[in-house]
């Protein structure tokens, strides 16, 4: 017994108390979500297009039933059954039975299920088992002393040009990402004008992904992985990072205290003068703090960028991952370095930010 | 000094701040505005330096008439009235003495505060204006590790730095415990006649207002109702203003918090048995 409890029931002796019920949802609002939940089965049951049936013998009668419609129908009634018995409200109701429909109606257009039991199999014969046997046998002589095929240049000095990308794309991208922040939110911008452009710029740099601006800079300026490589992937992790860096921090300022804003404009400061005296110390914190995990996602994006063909270590990769059968050691043995590495930095930056805060 | 005709303030939904508003404030006066909330106080305080623009009447400060429309010239005003908050709006990161030099924004090249190199005389402004206040020695401490009476003072020396013909205060020792309260209003009262500049403080507590002011001015939903000297307003004129009789919270500070004995007796059964302040 708790100290509370006991206490309580000192005081207040054998009188028993009432506590107050939870209230019922109302029924006709569950029995609506019955009916949704039907809908939705004859809607997956008209749409199914596997054969799979369950087979039932009751004896007097068989019973059959499209296998995987009939498990959706009876995963949402068990939701529906937990949600009022627990007096969970309808509304919340009707979102669990929501997410269990999309979640049903998204994965069997994927066939979701039907292959993922097939995972197993695969893992443990031919091509798939002798991959993965060679992803936990890395090959560190390769890491540490071979050299990019063909060329004299050391593999491990793929990894400082893939930092090197890192650190450049982070400051340049963090700086403009700043600007663009100031001028996207409405607190520190010119005027609802200027503050709505930059937002719609924003947008557009925000919705291509980084491999899609790898994608374009590579094929402006060139893709190969000797030279132009390192700028097309310094110029995509670039726009990569203004995308993050401007919605974060515009909405950093967004949320700025707006007393010593009030404060520089009583004082006669102009919106320049109010932007660095009163905005910029308000969300530097933030902003040094994001600008370290943008550097943290440039290492690791600076990996998958390699596979359009740019400079560093993911150019390395995607090398290996194509000689297919011959590889498998050595692209282990970058994989489980790229963990290290993106460890090392994530704890570094930690550091730095609980030594800045 | 500062002159209100016919001032109207009508906020965009609607709502009217100031409703026909006939004032004049002389050079160095220490005004006191007194009135309960939404009364108009700080509108009042808030359209002289163009914070609330004012949407009828004239009004001017100085030889200037008010202009919200002239960014320009509304910032060229601002530089010569400073205003204190009740919430201090100092920026809490940096130091006190760039607090201060904020004050210097219209004076200071805009180059000199984007880069944060301030020059000599801006920053020996700065000093004889924390001097003033008497926290010199706070000068290069964060604002944010400082109590509350000594960031007010922070704001006033900030103010202080503007060189400033008029300050107005919303509120300026509502926050402050009422020892302090005093204490941060005397230093303001001192200054303020030092430097013959014109004061307007928005202010809760009357005996605050009749201890410091010169003048008061009660108001009641946008319209002034009392306009006199201090010792013209007497209980009977407040209660006028505030349409109710004064209670001890109108009037205490001394002794503010109120101890439960100062309640009235039901007020006190109804804290003790638990009841709900608020309807649901």
């Amino acid at each position: 017994m708790t100290a509370v409890a006991e206490r309580t029931s000192a005081e207040a002796g054998p009188a028993r108390v009432t506590r107050p019920e939870p209230p019922t949802p109302p029924l006709v609002n569950y029995l609506g979500l019955v009916v949704v939940a039907v809908a939705a089965f004859a809607f997956f049951w008209w749409t199914r297009d596997d054969t799979s049936v369950l087979y039932l013998p009751l004896g007097v009668t068989t019973l059959w039933a499209p296998q995987w419609p009939l498990i959706g129908f009876l995963v949402m009634l068990a939701v529906l059954a937990l949600c009022w018995f627990t007096r969970t409200g309808v509304m919340a109701a009707f979102g669990a039975l929501t997410v269990v429909i999309f979640s049903y109606w998204a994965g069997s257009n994927i066939h979701f299920i039907d292959r993922i039991v097939e995972v197993p199999g695969r893992l443990t014969a031919g091509n798939t088992r002798e991959q993965l046997i060679g992803y936990f046998n890395p090959d560190w002589s390769y890491l540490l002393f071979s050299n990019v095929a063909g060329t004299s240049r050391p593999i491990w000095g793929e990894w400082l040009i893939t930092l090197c990308m890192a650190v450049v794309a982070t400051i340049i991208g963090c700086f403009i990402g700043l600007l663009l922040a100031m001028l996207a939110s409405p607190v520190s911008s010119f005027s609802k004008t200027s503050s709505q452009t930059v937002k719609a710029i924003n947008s557009v740099v925000r919705s291509i992904p980084d491999v899609g601006w790898a994608l374009l800079f590579a094929a402006f300026i060139g893709g190969t992985a000797y030279g132009l490589g390192a700028l097309a992937a310094v110029l995509a992790l670039m726009m990569f990072n203004i995308g993050i860096v401007a919605k974060l921090l515009g909405e950093s300022i967004d949320a700025v205290d707006p007393g010593p804003l009030e404060a520089a404009d009583a004082a006669g400061a102009n919106l320049l003068q109010r932007d660095r005296v009163a905005v910029l110390p308000a969300v530097m914190p933030s902003f040094v703090s994001y600008s370290l995990y943008v550097f943290e996602l440039n290492i690791r994006a600076s990996a998958a960028l390699g596979v359009v063909g740019v400079a560093g270590i993911g150019g390395e990769l995607s090398r290996q991952i194509r000689r297919m059968s011959q590889g498998y050691e050595n692209v282990g043995a970058i994989l489980w370095a790229l963990v290290i590495v993106v460890l090392l930095v994530d704890l570094l930056s930690m550091w730095v930010r609980r030594k800045l805060l | 000094m500062i002159t209100f005709e016919n001032v109207d303030v009508i906020y965009p939904n609607g709502f009217k701040g100031l409703d026909d508003v006939n004032v004049e404030i002389a050079r160095g006066e220490f005004v006191a505005i007194i009135g309960l909330s939404g009364a108009g106080k700080s509108t009042l305080i808030r359209a002289v330096n163009g914070l609330v623009p004012y949407t009828g009447g004239t009004l001017t400060v100085g030889e200037t008439v008010v202009d919200p429309k002239n960014k320009s010239k509304l910032r060229r005003l601002r530089s010569k009235v400073g205003m204190i908050f009740q919430q201090f709006n100092n920026v809490g990161r940096i130091s006190v003495l760039n607090n201060v030099l904020i004050g210097r924004s219209a004076v200071t090249p805009t180059w000199r505060s984007l880069i944060g190199w301030y020059g000599a005389e801006d920053k020996e402004v700065a000093f004889q204006s924390l001097e003033r206040v008497g926290i010199v020695d706070k000068a290069y401490n964060r604002a944010s590790a400082l109590s509350g009476g000594q960031q007010q003072r922070v704001a006033i020396a900030r103010v202080l730095a503007q060189d400033p013909e008029v300050i107005l205060a919303d509120e300026p020792v509502a926050s402050l415990d009422p020892p302090t309260a005093r204490k941060v209003l005397g230093d303001l009262r001192r200054i303020q006649q030092d430097l013959g500049i014109t004061c307007i403080v928005n202010m809760h507590h009357l005996d605050l207002a009749r201890d410091y002011a010169d003048r008061i001015i009660g108001m009641r939903a946008g319209r002034v109702v009392f306009d006199g000297p201090t010792e013209e307003a007497t209980d009977t004129v407040i209660e006028d203003v505030y349409q109710r009789s004064l209670t001890a919270e109108d009037i205490a500070t001394a002794d503010f918090p109120v101890s439960l004995e100062d309640l009235p007796a039901e007020a006190v059964a109804g804290v003790v048995a638990g009841e709900p302040d608020r309807k649901p």
